[in-house]
């Protein structure tokens, strides 16, 4: 309905914008509308339905980290030669998630790309939530989880600094660096949408909270004039980590001497690689729940499009790092790292890899189909085929390399435990559960962003934009 | 009926020990254990005796009849090293890993710590001071009747002391028996020479004399008794920078440590070993003709009569007694004998009947009470006897065993069988040096010898101590007999070489067999073998020795049947399934598993396995203890003890995991060619002749580009400790990594940790096979930590938990460890070990106090989830240098020497100061067959691999590996 809408104003004027934002042509319609998500009595039935699934599994992700901890690692199918098995993988497949919330948010503010402002909020948030999910692991598959604060740098009795030589100390600041600016991006970004609430908000208990978070926003020109200068520094500041977190995590790889980790290709192939899945799973949390809320007219099938472009980019990237990785180990001469290579896709993981190209390579090419590009449900699959394969990518890389390093006699294989099963669905069940009370207790569309990419915002120049609608 | 404690009740027990209470007096017949000066309490200080520092004492273990001169490290009066006796002649500081190994024994919980009896199907705890008494009532009523009905059934033994008190238990109890027993015995070597020379003798195998040594079934480097000599023997004939080189080829139907270091090596058929024998006689007696045998009868007589007087020929203990007769007139004839090897009287006595009478007699109820000094018979007598039904019709049966095992259990009366750590004793090498046994501990929870339960049966009043020095050294000084206990064996005291004259006897029967050329299920043989590293099964509660990988198979936790991948293809086996082994009308479900070098026809299943009653760790039916591996024994008939024809095999097709330490998955086709590829460049090796050419010459593949290090080399303070490892003398014989187990507090972790590839060995010992399955090469490397200069670990630690000391030690420390896995990850030689697990908890409980004793106090005990991994002995370094400080000198070469190098029967191990260029490291570091392993990472090794140097036939030099 609403893609055959869109395609129909095109064809009448093909030369204008096609419109950021359907049927909602008034601010009070799009407050209406994002706020009217939160202020129904009740959420839908298959909301309860997901927070039932996705919070049981929370608890069983709970009860894993508690057997964990309580026994060892070794309950994780982990051995020698794959010192790192789910835990990592994991960790890296939701930090890559983690990646299409600033880059929405910041790169594409930076660049103008007005579209971005009916997904930014969801996807930030979704980043914060895979971020909770990333960090979860390092923490936990550590072998002595009481003692993991020692990978900070901070003032001891030892007089031991952390070792500044070592790839996974980077990583800490990394992470860590990422996860406070996407929060505090995220939560500046709230501020005026948490005063809209607030303003609306009928019981006390909501406007007490929801005052409490908006800082006494009140939407003078002064709040906004700093806002927006605030916004602006933050998006510049965080522009560079989407960039460096992933390269940083990529180092823990690529600075090691395990061939297939050691390649300097990892950088760039990781942030793309994130990019591409971070994006696959905006597409996948979006359709359901602009279809689940009613938001089809704020986030369009234009911006679904949009994403698919960008995971058609990003999937064609990674496919080209795929095979120049290939060829550098044939071209580099290096036998171990040719044999790391062949034995990935011809070895006793070939299936992962095989998995890992279908899903990566291959699925993303459908959307070159504008058909499949802009029909809700085919995008949805071809993501979660994405994720699964960029999941894969990511075991691959660690486990196919781990297995068989140098001296034959060490060659493993790993096999995943029923823990380290559990604890993936557990992360899984934690990042929807976030998301699912995301949707219900916050503006899942930044309300004061897609005013300001409204016709109406540009009829008026002499206003400021959205300033004078709460209320 | 049960003897004299009608009910077990307290009550009747007291009025019995009313009863009894006039014989009380001779119930002290096992007197102290120590010098009397040595159990006062402390008040002033034993001479010589420092609290915190170790004592060594020199001590022996006998395994059947054969001893092994130890010298065990005491800490604290708690023995907890075992190490081999430096000075004895055979064994010169090398010990076997078994012998090693032994030390766990005598902290085990499952050793036994107290009487036992069973009466009714009901087993009531006893005290010696309930049963000596009656015990001894009960003997002088036997006594009175001459002993008829009374049997003893003993392992055999060496013992002088024990020797003695039987003679005087023959004299008194005329009509009592004696019998020996043991599953693993030399029976068929001593057959062998009776046939040969009419009379028991020894041979004395002389390795160093040799040129040529050809092995019959016989594994000299692993299996022998004395192959702690023979092995350090090898490792000096095998230098090669000496004229000529010793050159070993072997006929043996599976893989062997002397097959797997053999030059030339032929699989055999178990039952074609003796027509090969023949062959080769007539070869020798320049018949011609052929025989099947190929090119390899050819050269190998050829060879032989080449080397008259140099060359040897050795029998395996499985090879029927015509086989050692004919090897015997084999060594005759070419002229060996007095040279290559020499004979030396068979010491030990005939025993007095075999155990098969003795169940006969025991089924026809004319035994009234039998005595199982030691053994395990109603696991591990032939299974057609059925020992375990005959001994219900025994009255009265007493097990003196070390554990509550199979036989204990059935038997009346279980009572604790001492250690040999805390026993006073004597035995004999296999050179018949006499070799003491003195405790380093007050037994634990009085348990006795079977010396001293003898001497109870004989009335003797004597202590232990006594027994033996009246035995072993009857007119020594105070002196001299201090001297003895203080080297732990008679100098001076090894057997003479006899010479005996050939004797004819007539051509075995068995006419050489053709080579069938169709494997035919049905007609399989299967051969019985005991395991490396669980001999008998003697060792099967022992978690060291199960969870050490089998030098070949690099299985731990089990057996598995062996079979060839011919055979195994051709009855549809696959390897890690269960299989039904059918022979005799008998049948037993094992694992089968394919090994490269095993003969076509013939399937291979060690002994050892499947115990029901050995413990926690063996097996324990009792409470549900699942048992380990699977038991051999009860398709082993009496008649059929070595090896048994027409076994028909039924695969299942079930799967069944085998714990083995190297991945056996390397079935891919990719995996396999890198993984031969890779072996020659980490595993180096040369033929003679080629390196005779050029020492010097590059390995082909080890070009590369000039190395550029990232971080500045920082120079090392003082000494720069290094290690060498001789790949010509490693024979992969397992003595080091038990060593190193022992030494450095290593823990267990179990058959299911194993599977998952979480052991935990700081040494292990890579093997691997080349060329084709029928006729593979083994190379065997062991791997320590390789203390690189850049360590890659180091560099990848986020807590600086592993750092480099100012020697170049890659430093572990476990304190500041986090456990990220990152360092272990980033080693190229996955040396490092984790522990996922709390790997110690057994020993954190209430209750095992005794189990605490076990571990050297210089070693921390890792806590789970810190990383681990081999130290070069980081505390006998410090120990060494303290030593030295404290005398005001430098540090000699060669003082401070590694677990795993101590122990190494071939040296192949060596360490020392590489910035000292006169240092043996050094030196070998700088011989042309010296390599790191992966240099080309930059990492700076400071281990060196010497080249192995192998001596094949010039004419079967291209079917060589």
């Amino acid at each position: 309905m609403t893609a055959s809408a869109t395609t129909q104003a095109h064809l009448e004027e093909p030369y204008a914008r096609p419109k950021l934002v359907e049927g909602a042509e008034d601010f009070g319609a799009v407050t209406q509308r994002v706020c009217g998500v939160l202020e129904r009595p009740k959420p839908p039935r298959a909301w309860y339905i997901g927070l039932a699934i996705s919070s049981s599994l929370t608890l069983l992700l709970f009860t894993m980290v508690v057997y964990l901890i309580a026994t060892g690692v070794g309950v994780w199918g982990n051995n020698s030669p794959a010192f790192w098995g789910w835990g990592i993988v994991n960790f890296v497949f939701w930090v890559g998630i983690a990646h299409a919330g600033t880059l929405i948010s910041a790169i594409l503010f930076l660049l103008r790309q007005k579209w971005r402002t009916s997904i930014n909020r969801a996807a930030e948030a979704m980043t914060l939530f895979a971020v909770c999910c990333a960090g979860l692991y390092p923490a936990i598959h550590v072998g002595r989880i009481w003692v993991a604060y020692w990978l900070f740098p901070f003032p001891n009795q030892m007089q031991m600094w952390p070792n500044f030589r070592s790839p996974l100390l980077w990583d800490v600041f990394a992470v860590s660096t990422y996860a406070t600016v996407s929060a505090l991006f995220w939560f500046m970004g709230l501020v005026p949408d948490l005063a809209t609430l607030r303003d609306r908000s009928t019981t006390r208990l909501k406007q007490v909270i929801y005052g409490f978070f908006a800082l006494g926003w009140r939407g003078s020109a002064r709040h906004w004039q700093r806002f927006e200068r605030a916004y602006l520094l933050l998006a510049a500041l965080a522009t560079p980590l989407v960039l460096s977190v992933h390269s940083v995590v990529s180092f823990d790889f690529a600075v090691s001497q395990v061939s297939g980790w050691h390649t300097t290709i990892f950088p760039p192939y990781f942030v793309a690689g994130a990019i591409f899945s971070g994006f696959a799973m905006v597409v996948t949390v979006m359709v359901p729940a602009r279809e689940l809320f009613g938001l089809k007219e704020l986030v369009t099938i234009r911006h679904l499009e949009n994403m698919n472009k960008v995971i058609l980019a990003t999937g064609s990237m990674v496919g080209l790092a795929y095979s120049t990785e290939f060829f550098i180990a044939w071209y580099g001469g290096n036998p171990y790292e040719r044999f790391a290579f062949m034995n990935r896709a011809f070895g006793p993981y070939a299936w992962a890899y095989w998995i890992m190209i279908f899903c990566n390579v291959v699925a993303p090419q459908f959307f070159w189909s504008k058909k499949i590009r802009t029909s809700p449900w085919l995008m949805v699959g071809v993501a979660i085929l994405v994720n699964v394969g960029m999941w894969f990518e990511r075991f691959v890389i660690i486990v196919t390399s781990l297995a068989r390093t140098y001296l034959p006699s060490n060659w493993g294989y790993f096999k995943p435990t029923w823990v380290d099963i559990c604890t993936f669905a557990g992360t899984i069940g934690l990042f929807f559960t976030l998301f699912l009370l995301f949707c219900r207790f916050l503006p899942m569309v930044a309300i004061a962003e897609v005013k300001g990419v409204l016709p109406a915002a540009h009829a008026h120049p002499e206003h400021p934009k959205g300033g004078h609608d709460h209320g | 009926m049960s003897p004299l404690i009608r009910e077990p009740s307290d009550v009747s027990r007291r009025r019995f020990l009313q009863v009894m209470g006039a014989s009380m007096a001779l119930a002290t017949a096992s007197g102290c254990h120590w010098d009397s000066e040595e159990i006062l309490p402390f008040q002033r200080r034993p001479e010589g005796r420092i609290p915190g520092t170790t004592r060594r004492f020199a001590t022996a273990l006998e395994c059947s009849g054969i001893a092994a001169s130890l010298l065990v490290t005491s800490y604290d009066g708690r023995p907890i090293k075992i190490e081999g006796n430096p000075l004895h002649p055979l064994d010169r500081g090398a010990a076997s890993a078994r012998s090693q190994a032994s030390v766990l024994d005598l902290y085990d919980p499952d050793h036994s710590r107290g009487l036992v009896q069973s009466f009714e199907g009901a087993h009531y705890p006893r005290t010696w001071k309930e049963f000596d008494p009656w015990f001894v009532g009960r003997m002088a009523s036997s006594r009175e009747k001459q002993g008829a009905g009374l049997r003893i059934l003993a392992e055999p033994s060496s013992s002088l002391a024990l020797a003695a008190l039987r003679a005087r238990f023959a004299e008194l109890y005329p009509k009592a028996r004696w019998i020996e027993y043991e599953p693993c015995s030399r029976r068929n070597e001593i057959e062998g020479a009776q046939l040969a020379f009419g009379q028991a003798l020894r041979v004395q195998p002389r390795l160093e004399a040799a040129n040529t040594l050809l092995c019959l079934d016989a594994d000299l480097l692993g299996e022998h008794p004395a192959a702690l000599a023979h092995a350090r023997a090898w490792a000096v004939r095998r230098e090669p920078n000496q004229p000529s080189l010793l050159r070993a080829w072997v006929v043996e139907s599976s893989l062997s440590l002397t097959g797997a270091a053999a030059d030339q090596r032929l699989a055999l058929r178990h039952e074609q070993v003796l027509p090969f024998v023949l062959a080769l006689e007539a070869r020798l007696r320049g018949e011609k003709g052929d025989d099947g045998f190929g090119r390899f009868l050819e050269l190998v007589a050829a060879e032989l009569l080449e080397q008259r007087g140099h060359a040897l020929v050795v029998a395996g203990p499985r090879q029927p007694a015509a086989v050692h007769a004919l090897v015997h007139r084999i060594n005759a004839t070419l002229g060996n004998v007095g040279k290559t090897l020499v004979y030396i009287e068979e010491p030990r006595p005939p025993a007095s009947g075999s155990i098969g009478e003795l169940v006969r007699e025991m089924e026809a109820g004319a035994v009234e009470t039998l005595v199982v000094l030691g053994g395990n018979p109603v696991y591990d007598a032939p299974c057609e006897l059925e020992f375990r039904r005959a001994l219900r019709k025994v009255a009265l049966s007493l097990h003196l065993s070390h554990y509550r095992d199979e036989t204990s259990r059935a038997c009346t009366w279980h009572l604790p069988r001492a250690h040999a750590l805390e026993s006073w004793g004597d035995a004999a090498s296999f050179d018949g040096t006499r070799c003491t046994l003195q405790p380093l501990i007050e037994p634990i929870f009085e348990r006795r010898t079977p010396l001293e339960l003898v001497a109870a049966l004989c009335g003797e009043k004597r202590n232990a101590r006594e027994l033996v020095r009246a035995a072993v050294a009857p007119s020594a000084s105070e002196a001299q007999w201090t001297r003895i206990l203080h080297d732990g064996f008679v100098e001076g005291s090894a057997s003479e070489p006899v010479t005996a004259a050939l004797v004819e006897f007539a051509r075995p029967a068995p006419a050489p067999r053709a080579f069938e050329k169709e494997l035919r299920n049905g007609e399989l043989e299967l051969v019985f073998a005991p395991d490396r590293r669980l001999y008998d099964g003697r060792s099967a509660n022992n978690s060291w020795l199960q969870e050490t990988p089998d030098s070949i198979t690099k299985m731990t936790w089990g057996n598995a049947a062996i079979f060839a991948a011919e055979t195994a293809a051709a009855l549809g086996v696959e390897d890690a399934t269960l299989v039904t082994l059918r022979v005799g009308g008998r049948e037993l479900e094992v694992a089968a598993t394919v090994l490269p070098g095993q003969a076509r026809g013939s399937v291979t299943l060690h002994l050892g396995y499947g115990r029901s009653a050995a413990g926690q760790v063996g097996g324990l039916a009792q409470e549900n203890v699942e048992t380990v591996g699977f038991d051999a024994y009860r398709l082993r008939e009496s008649g059929a003890p070595d090896s048994v024809s027409g076994l028909t095999v039924v695969p299942s097709g079930k799967r069944f995991e085998l714990a083995r330490t190297t991945d056996p998955a390397v079935t891919d086709s990719i995996g396999r060619k890198e993984m031969e590829g890779r072996v020659e460049e980490l595993l180096r090796e040369k033929k003679l002749s080629e390196y005779r050419e050029d020492p010097h010459a590059e390995h082909e593949s080890a070009h590369t580009p000039p190395l550029v290090s990232l971080w500045q080399k920082t120079d090392s303070e003082g000494a720069r400790w290094g290690m060498a490892i001789d790949l010509s003398s490693c024979i992969g014989c397992n003595a080091c990594s038990v060593a190193c187990q022992a030494e450095n507090n290593v823990p267990v972790v179990g058959r299911e940790q194993v599977i998952r590839g979480r052991e935990m060995h700081w040494i292990r010992i890579d093997r691997y096979f080349t060329g084709p399955e029928s006729a593979p090469h083994v190379r065997f490397q062991p791997l320590t930590c390789q203390q690189c200069e850049a360590a890659p670990c180091e560099e990848v630690c986020p807590v600086a938990a592993t750092m480099h000391s100012a020697e170049g030690l890659n430093d572990m420390v476990y304190n500041r460890c986090v456990g990220t896995r990152y360092c272990a990850n980033n080693c190229p030689f996955k040396v490092r070990r984790f522990n996922y697990f709390n790997y110690h908890k057994a020993i954190e409980a209430e209750g095992a106090e005794v189990q605490r004793m076990l571990y050297n106090p210089e070693v921390t005990i890792r806590h789970r989830g810190v990383m681990e991994k081999c130290t070069f002995c980081v505390q006998r370094i410090q120990a060494a240098k303290i030593h030295a400080k404290n005398e005001g000198r430098a540090l000699r070469d060669g003082e401070i020497v590694p677990a795993c190098a101590q122990t190494c029967p071939t040296q192949a191990i060596v360490f020392g100061d590489l910035s000292d260029p006169q240092s043996v490291v050094s030196r070998r570091h700088a011989d042309p067959r010296g390599y790191a392993l992966l240099a080309e990472l930059n990492i700076g090794p400071r281990n060196a691999y010497l080249a192995k140097i192998t001596n094949p036939h010039p004419a079967l030099e291209e079917h060589d590996g």
